[in-house]
Formats: C-alpha cells, sequence, structure tokens
C-alpha cells in the first residue's frame, strides 16, 4: 500500500517570548533588555519521522505538550516546520476543534456553507448534503436561527455533522468523541468507526486509551517531541502507561 | 483550452464559492443587528460631505460651484480605500481560529474585506449618477470603460496595502495605531476636499508617493465632468502597482511564520 503521509525529521520551534515588553517597561528595563537578546526557544516537535499507509488509522498518545497537537497542525499545514519535510497526498478533513469559523449571528445553514466550504467541498457539494448534515445533527427547527442562541451541545453537534459529511479521504481528529448527550456521542462515534472502516486514512490524538486501542491499527508515542514508542496499540499503551 | 480547464476545475469553483461566502458574510454580518442595515455605509460619507460642506463652503467660502457633488464625487471611492484599510488591520489576528484550525487562502480574509467595502461602494453609485443629472453633465458612454478601469487600480492598490498591513500588524500590534494616524493624515493629503491644481507645482511631484492623489482625481474627472485623463490614470496604475506587488511580497514573507506570533 502506497503512502499517503509522510514525515521526514520534523523539527519545530517556538519563539519562548514572554509577552513582548512595552516601550516604557522596555526603557526602564534598558540593561537587561538588550542583554537578553538572544531568544530563548521551545522545541515542540525534534526529529520526528513517520509514514501514514492509504486507510490506515494512526493513534497518537502522550502525555500534555508532547507536541502531539503540533504535529497535527503540521500536517494540515497551518504551520510550517522549522526543519524537515512533510508530504501529503490526499484531501484533510481537520477535526482539531469543532466549530472553527462558526460565527454567532449567522444561523445554522448559514455557517453549514461556509464551514463546508472551508473544508472543502463546493457550495453545490453542501447544498446536495444540507439535508442530510441537518439530520444528522438532529437540529430540527433551530437551523435557521442564529448559532448564538443554541445550547453548546447543539453548537458542537452541527459542528460535528459538517465535518463527517465532507467526504474527507484523510481524517485528523485531536480529542472529539464525546459530542452532545449519550445517544449523540454513540451516534457520532458510529459515524466516525464506518468512515475508518470505510478505508479513510485517519489520524487520532487522544487520551482515551480504550478509543485508541478500539479503533487504531498503530500507534504512535510522543514524549517530549520526540517518538518513544510505536507499533501495535496494546503494546505501545501498556509501555506509555508503566513510565 | 488551458483556461477553460482552470475555470471548470474543482479546486478552483471551491475557491471562487470560499469567496463568494466570506464576502457575502462581511457583508450581512456588519450590520446584521442594526436597524437602518447597509443604508449606514451611505450615511457616514454623506454626512461627513454634509459638514465638510458647512465649514468649507458656508465657513470659509470656498469658491467652487457644486461643492457637494465635488464632494461626494470623492468621499464615496475614499471611503471604499479608509474602510478597507481600516478593517483588514484586524481581519488576520481577529480570525485566529480560522487560521490555525481549518487550511484555508489566508489572504481570502483580506480579499473579502476589500470586496465588502466594495459593495458598499456599488450602491453608493446611483447617487453619484443621480448628483450627475442634476449637476453634471450626465453619465456618458465612457463611464463604462472608465470605471471598471478605476475600479481594477483601486482593487490593486487597496489589496496590496491591506495585505502587507493585516500581516505586519500580526507581528507588530502598533500598527492597528499608525493605521489609525496615517489613514486621517491621508484623508487631507489626498485632494478629496480641494482640487488637485491648487497644490503648488513644487510639491506636485511627491503627490506620486500618495497612490490616491491621481486616482481620486481621475474618480473625480469621470463623475463630474465625463472626463478620462489617461496621463493620470497611468500615473495611479503605475503607482498602484508597486504597491500591490510589495503587499504580496510582505504577505508571502512574513506569513510563513504568522503561526507563531498570532
Amino acid at each position: 500500500m502506497n503512502c499517503v503521509v509522510e514525515i521526514s525529521d520534523v523539527w519545530k520551534k517556538f519563539p519562548m517570548k514572554r509577552d513582548r515588553p512595552g516601550f516604557k517597561e522596555f526603557v526602564v528595563n534598558l540593561s537587561r533588555s538588550i542583554k537578553s537578546k538572544e531568544n530563548s526557544n521551545f522545541w515542540a516537535l525534534k526529529g520526528v519521522t513517520f509514514e501514514v499507509k492509504q486507510g490506515e488509522c494512526l493513534g497518537i498518545i502522550g502525555r500534555n505538550g508532547a507536541g502531539k497537537s503540533t504535529l497535527l497542525s503540521l500536517i494540515l499545514g497551518t504551520i510550517y516546520p522549522t526543519k524537515g519535510n512533510i508530504k501529503i497526498s490526499q484531501k484533510i478533513t481537520p477535526l482539531l476543534e469543532l466549530g472553527a469559523g462558526f460565527h454567532p449571528d449567522l444561523t445554522g445553514r448559514e455557517n453549514i456553507f461556509i464551514n463546508g466550504v472551508l473544508l472543502g467541498l463546493t457550495k453545490d457539494e453542501v447544498l446536495e448534503r444540507m439535508e442530510e448534515i441537518i439530520a444528522f445533527s438532529e437540529i430540527g427547527d433551530f437551523i435557521d436561527m442564529p448559532v448564538r442562541t443554541y445550547s453548546s451541545g447543539m453548537y458542537l453537534r452541527i459542528a460535528f455533522s459538517v465535518a463527517i459529511y465532507t467526504a474527507p479521504e484523510l481524517f485528523l481528529i485531536d480529542e472529539i468523541l464525546s459530542v452532545g448527550d449519550e445517544a449523540f456521542q454513540k451516534k457520532s462515534r458510529d459515524a466516525l468507526l464506518n468512515l475508518i472502516n470505510g478505508g479513510v486514512t485517519t489520524i487520532f490524538v487522544s487520551h482515551q486509551m480504550s478509543a485508541i486501542k478500539e479503533i487504531c491499527h498503530r500507534v504512535i508515542w510522543l514524549d517530549g517531541g520526540e517518538i518513544r514508542g510505536e507499533g501495535e496499540p496494546g503494546r505501545v499503551i501498556e509501555m506509555y502507561l508503566k513510565a | 483550452m488551458e483556461i477553460g480547464f482552470i475555470v471548470n476545475s474543482r479546486e478552483f469553483r471551491r475557491k471562487r464559492d470560499l469567496l463568494w461566502l466570506l464576502t457575502k458574510k462581511e457583508v450581512t454580518l456588519k450590520y446584521k443587528r442594526t436597524f437602518l442595515g447597509i443604508f449606514w455605509s451611505l450615511l457616514n460619507p454623506i454626512l461627513l460631505a454634509f459638514v465638510l460642506f458647512i465649514a468649507f463652503k458656508i465657513f470659509m467660502r470656498i469658491q467652487m460651484e457644486n461643492y457637494t457633488f465635488f464632494l461626494l464625487a470623492a468621499l464615496f471611492p475614499w471611503n471604499w480605500f479608509s474602510a478597507s484599510i481600516t478593517m483588514s488591520t484586524g481581519a488576520l489576528i481577529g480570525n485566529v481560529n480560522l487560521i490555525k484550525k481549518i487550511r484555508f487562502p489566508r489572504h481570502f480574509l483580506i480579499l473579502s474585506t476589500i470586496l465588502g467595502q466594495f459593495v458598499n461602494f456599488i450602491f453608493a453609485l446611483p447617487i453619484i449618477i443621480g448628483f450627475s443629472y442634476f449637476y453634471g453633465k450626465g453619465p456618458g458612454i465612457n463611464w463604462f470603460l472608465s470605471i471598471p478601469i478605476l475600479m481594477a487600480i483601486q482593487f490593486i492598490v487597496t489589496i496590496g496595502i491591506c495585505l502587507a498591513i493585516s500581516m505586519v500588524n500580526a507581528y507588530f500590534r502598533d500598527m492597528e495605531y499608525i493605521i489609525g494616524v496615517v489613514v486621517s493624515m491621508l484623508f487631507w493629503m489626498t485632494p478629496i476636499i480641494y482640487p488637485l491644481n491648487i497644490i503648488p507645482e513644487a510639491y506636485r511631484i511627491y503627490l506620486v508617493l500618495n497612490p490616491l492623489t491621481y486616482l481620486i482625481t481621475a474618480w473625480r474627472d469621470i463623475f463630474m465632468s465625463n472626463a478620462t485623463d489617461w496621463g493620470n490614470i497611468g500615473i495611479s496604475f503605475g503607482s498602484s502597482l508597486v504597491f500591490f506587488l510589495l503587499g504580496i511580497l510582505i504577505f508571502r514573507k512574513l506569513g510563513r511564520r504568522l503561526d507563531e506570533v498570532i
């Protein structure tokens, strides 16, 4: 099988800037300000290499601050690596944050349009799927109300529904299996599993080990920006939990 | 053949849809919960023209016929420009969520702001046509040639400047306040309330630095007297192109590290 994601020796650095001092502070601390010129950097990723095959579901685990989300953003392409190469050969649908780009004053329907197009559909394609999306979200008559009137559960449900109907080829998921109430959680989980089993390549970041074990074919354990373990889910999770 | 393929490709249609939706969002959201709605965009320059008329025509007694038309013919295009500048300053830093969580062409955020203001400008055209009938020569056939050209030039210069300042503002937040001052200075340094020809010869050479000088003059020429001065248009096109290219360069260069600063 061919690889759809190739990450080779990727490094990512963030400048560690405390809030830049304003002019007043700069003058007051003039002597110190000049000396501390050399910026301290934070390396979020230190030479990560791996690949993901067509149709595979890869899980990424690790503690907070291990670099998981940075890695997803790099694959998505919203940030650039400091060093190294990233090759992606499929259309990405990110589920990093549900409802990013929703506007509270627009109606549910209008937000579905904008979000759907942002996530990679054309307007006509959104229109074709509109009824399905609305039906899946179980939002009912609220669909033509401004999103600001929604409960947070409704908001997430509609955002999830758009994402799942964008015909993803490569799914990036960051810890979002718990959407809405019990019933909707099951429904959204089934829908995701359906996609994954249907051959959609998936990269899944989570702290829920049971979900990882259930869904993923392979797991990468990130620690301090480096890969500490890689392979069969049960084994890697055990290593991670012991550490 | 080649172009037909590009226009019909799915990716092209998607981008076009995206730009259309973002612009629509820009236009509908701006005045969504207000009573007068989009008419605010007309009221702004009209009220400004009214005040300027009182100050300069009545108090200062400027000798000029049709001073209201003279003001409005420049104020509507100016308003398109200045509102685009002011609003796009925050276009990137105001959409952190979108930029960090979804991949899409970031310059669309700026383009849609400018297009949104362009729609306001279109809404103002009937007023100008009305004035032209009553106080000018009436719209002539050359409007159909000159107006699209002037629109294109104004798009080019506005896009260039807006791209640059929206990006610089992400790195250097003082930009927002600098822009506030610069825009109001530019208002007085551009022939809006006075005609180009009262500026002393010795200073005219510096006016090229202000891309709006000849553009605003060209707008007024066409609206008030159906005149098209290709020299003026050429100069404004030249300086607009410089701003356009510079803007794109800055936007590209700084764009790679945008995620680290917003």
